[in-house]
């Protein structure tokens, strides 16, 4: 084992600095939690057109606290990538508002074109379900592009 | 001479891990601060309770009509003289009502088969004016 200098010096070596090699693994342990601990919003995007709104802002609310409810032209109402009927609309918000402690927030995102007794009726459901805090999603409108419709 | 030949050699036998860690210390920062989540954004407003309806005087509301063709008829409290405009022009009405009457609500009535877009529209006039009393209604055919 000893070849040149002795036991007693290759032991003192070793033990001069800190093992670094498996630092790596900590750094890619860490890597792999944070991409296996990170939760992306489940529903899948419906194709809508959105409506435009200069006065957007963004939600101030945690996303897993929010809700999206999607409004199709024809009236079809998409929860959690599911049809869901006008009517059962509120029993279906009604657990999941309060499975959120009451911070619920529904984002609804009409089509643009969507009639306006589609978004009534859905208003009235979530009032029934004690849903108070709604967002119309909306895209931002830049002013100053021009004419606004 | 013969010493530093030695240390030469044992420097090029391996390749150093001790950077490895700050490669992949690289790595989590940059896709960390690089990740960003696509947050929900939209026109905020607070839905009545059930039953909880408030009498107001009618003379404090703005009813603002939303027609199927995206115009808005505009009638203050409880007279019958209707003022017709786009929604552009809603915001800069609604800032001068709300000098002459600090408590006034905005009252949106759209018809049935009016888009969704034209309410928008006025929503967001309304919220760009700083209207913070806005109640969504629709349109009851009388």
């Amino acid at each position: 084992m000893a070849i040149k200098s002795g036991g007693l010096d290759r032991k003192s070596k070793a033990a001069s600095e800190i093992p670094s090699s498996s630092l790596a693994d900590i750094a890619f342990l860490l890597l792999i939690f944070f991409m296996v601990s990170t939760v992306f919003r489940t529903d899948r995007e419906r194709p809508i057109e959105w409506a435009a709104a200069a006065a957007t802002e963004k939600i101030d609310e945690k996303v897993k606290n929010i809700l999206n409810i999607w409004v199709e032209r024809d009236g079809t109402i998409w929860i959690n990538d599911q049809s869901i009927a006008m009517e059962e609309v509120s029993d279906v918000v009604l657990p999941l508002y309060a499975a959120s402690d009451r911070h619920l927030v529904i984002s609804i995102r009409g089509d643009r074109e969507t009639p306006y007794i589609f978004m009534d009726q859905l208003q009235k459901e979530l009032v029934s379900a004690g849903v108070v805090r709604v967002v119309f999603a909306t895209a931002l409108e830049r002013q100053m592009t021009g004419p606004r419709r | 001479m013969a010493i530093l030949n030695q240390k030469k050699s044992k420097v090029s036998d391996e390749i150093p891990t001790a950077s490895m860690a700050d490669i992949a210390f690289l790595l989590l920062i940059f896709f960390l601060v690089t990740t960003t989540f696509p947050k929900d954004k939209g026109l905020e407003v607070v839905l009545p309770e059930e039953g909880q309806e408030v009498a107001v005087s009618s003379n404090n509301i703005l009813h603002l009509i939303v027609r199927t063709d995206g115009i808005v008829d505009v009638r203050r409290g409880e007279s019958t003289s209707i003022q017709q405009m786009r929604p552009d022009d809603i915001e800069s009405v609604w800032r001068q009502e709300i000098l002459n009457r600090p408590g006034l609500i905005a009252a949106v009535k759209t018809h049935p088969d009016a888009p969704h877009k034209y309410m928008i529209d006025v929503l967001d006039a309304l919220q760009l004016a700083g209207a913070e009393r806005i109640s969504l209604q629709i349109l009851e055919e009388s």
